[in-house]
């Protein structure tokens, strides 16, 4: 029954004319179905994407009274005594966050692959543990953790000299302290990523290294590593994106630490203070403009050079 | 003989290395749970274990319940609504969305995978002030329908929905089905739909877990204490915390210490532990091309 009716749809005896007008049809309402299924993700990305940044793109080119501004906007976000302050802010968090997260997840990731089965899943159970508490709950474990007052190991505390909270959470330390907030709850999924990669290795080519006399070291260097070499260009962009973003995690220190840390931290952070501190959606939406062109090159980059998505493109 | 104690050497520092950074984390999070159980009083004079108590555990959610004359519970149940209905529509729009690019041809098929792939690697965060510029233009800020509505893009979904039936579903099934004269839509529904538990249990599960822990996005359009959600309503406890803020603390009919927030984040994780339990089959599977979002 199906070999005979697709026979006959493929053409058969039928007119070449026919054949291709019936193809036509075909590819029509095969055409007119995927809209009908896309359509819900399609009004999703005009509403919560497309029409956000237009509309960011129009404020940002406008004045308070509404006629157009050029640049202005851009030019008093730019000359803003805290606009450079908050890149070299985040610049000195990836500085050390980006290469910390790489490495942990990438060597933890080979010494589970190397270990038993149950081993390697208890491990991989605890690293992925604090994910369960990600965002804000995470924040008040490093607050209980920071403070040295409460915290279960403030002999760390003690041995640096610090007392208070204050004092732990000074300036030059803001940095380390984000870094260690985002990699306790990033590291495990990270490493579970990795590890994914690194199962995808056919084990033919490990053993044939093997025999051919490469020992453990030359064979995750020679071979595992330039393979995962663009999961690691992933995990590195990601985390620069990401850090790039920060909000929620300086914000709640400054909050804790009674401003010790300006409320103007991050690009984010300053990006909120234009637009609800001080009510100039104008600055707020370059702000958001010039965040958003950074991160979409860095999309860009990931999805086109990065080969991850071959398959999907 | 060299070769195998050395190997011998090298696997005993592998395990050793492992086990060390385990403990770190073991400690770390058991001395976070337990805190819940203690007072105030017991975590300044230290230790992690000192003081445990289901007393301890009542009296501290008794302080959460009583801030703000019970705004927690309004909070919890804002964040539900607000996570389940967009990690709802996430799923509705991911499985139809996935399953029409990767097995319908249609024009503009590659632009629109390239605009899902591109807005997945995207920190959403990117946009938050944005939207909060068009939401205020149209009035809507302190309403929960916008929230949802932004949280349900989920692009990341569409990807995990195309990864599935690019794999699960062979292209000459629905050959078959539409020379058997299916209609495009009826082999969604007859045909796609009942394979696609995996997807929905990970579109779901990813949805509702950013959408729970989402901060940024709930801070600026639901600015007001009544209206918001547990992350904003968390932070709100902490800043009004005596141990951060004496002064605007003096008038505070409750203790919030280290052991009263600490229990509220972890109420604040319940669910998402609840969902996690209830998806892990599905999770074990997927969770390689689940974990690409991080």
């Amino acid at each position: 029954m199906t070999n005979k009716l697709s026979a006959s749809v493929a053409g058969g005896t039928e007119s070449p004319l026919l054949r291709r007008r019936s193809g036509f049809a075909h590819r029509r309402s095969e055409s007119m179905g995927a809209y009908t299924l896309l359509l819900p993700f399609l009004l999703l990305l005009l509403l919560a994407g497309l029409i956000p940044a237009a509309y960011a793109l129009w404020t940002s080119l406008v004045n308070r009274t509404g006629s157009f501004a050029g640049i202005d906007n851009y030019v008093n976000v730019v000359t803003d005594f805290r606009f450079t302050s908050t890149f070299l802010n985040v610049f000195a968090t990836m500085v050390l966050y980006v290469p910390l997260i790489v490495i942990i997840a990438v060597v933890f990731a080979l010494l589970i692959h190397a270990s038993s089965r149950r081993l390697s899943a208890s491990v991989r159970f605890i690293f992925y543990l604090p994910g369960a508490f990600a965002g804000i709950a995470n924040f008040v474990l490093w607050l209980y953790i920071l403070d040295p007052t409460v915290s279960p190991v403030r002999w760390i505390w003690s041995v640096l000299g610090y007392d208070s909270l204050g004092e732990v959470a000074q300036g030059s330390n803001v940095p380390m302290i984000l870094s260690l907030i985002l990699l306790f709850q990033g590291v495990g999924s990270w490493m579970l990523i990795v590890y994914g990669a690194l199962n995808t290795i056919p084990e033919e080519l490990i053993e044939a290294a093997e025999l051919d006399g490469a020992n453990a070291f030359q064979r995750a260097w020679l071979i595992v590593l330039p393979i995962l070499k663009p999961w690691i260009a992933y995990l590195s962009i990601m985390n620069i994106a990401y850090a790039l973003q920060l909000f929620l995690e300086p914000t709640l220190l400054g909050n804790a630490t009674n401003g010790k840390i300006s409320p103007e931290w991050t690009p984010n952070q300053l990006s909120f203070t234009f637009a609800y501190g001080v009510g100039d959606l104008g600055a707020a939406a370059a702000m958001s403009i010039i965040l958003l062109v950074l991160t979409l090159g860095i999309g860009l980059f990931i999805v086109t050079r990065t080969d991850l998505f071959g398959d999907a493109e | 003989m060299m070769t195998t104690s050395s190997a011998r050497l090298s696997k005993a520092a592998r395990i050793a290395t492992l086990l060390a950074a385990s403990a770190v984390f073991v400690y770390l999070v058991s001395a976070f749970l337990l805190a819940a159980f203690r007072s105030q009083g017991d975590v300044v004079a230290g230790g992690i274990i000192d003081g445990l108590s289901f007393q301890n555990l009542v009296y501290n959610w008794q302080q959460i319940v009583g801030f703000g004359s019970g705004v927690f519970l309004i909070w919890l149940q804002n964040s539900l609504i607000v996570a389940l209905f967009a990690a709802a529509v996430a799923v509705f729009a991911a499985v139809s969305g996935g399953y029409a690019l990767a097995r319908l041809r249609f024009a503009g098929r590659k632009s629109i995978l390239f605009a899902t792939l591109l807005t997945m690697v995207i920190p959403n965060t990117v946009l938050v002030i944005p939207i909060f510029l068009g939401v205020a233009a149209v009035g809507m800020v302190g309403k929960l329908l916008p929230v949802i509505i932004i949280m349900a893009f989920f692009p990341f979904g569409v990807y995990l929905a195309f990864i599935h039936f690019s794999s699960a579903m062979p292209k000459e099934l629905v050959e078959a089905a539409r020379v058997d004269g299916c209609s495009e839509l009826g082999i969604f529904a007859r045909i796609a739909l009942p394979i696609s538990k995996q997807p929905i249990a990970l579109v779901f599960f990813f949805a509702f877990v950013a959408d729970w822990t989402n901060y940024f996005l709930p801070l600026v359009l639901l600015p007001s204490t009544k209206s918001t959600t547990v992350p904003v309503g968390l932070q709100q406890m902490i800043s009004q915390s005596q141990l951060y803020d004496p002064t605007a603390a003096a008038g505070l009919n409750v203790e919030l210490y280290i052991p009263q927030l600490v229990l509220a984040a972890l109420v604040q994780a319940i669910p998402v532990l609840i969902v996690f339990l209830s998806v892990q089959r599905y999770l074990v599977r997927g969770v390689t091309v689940g974990a690409v979002k991080g």
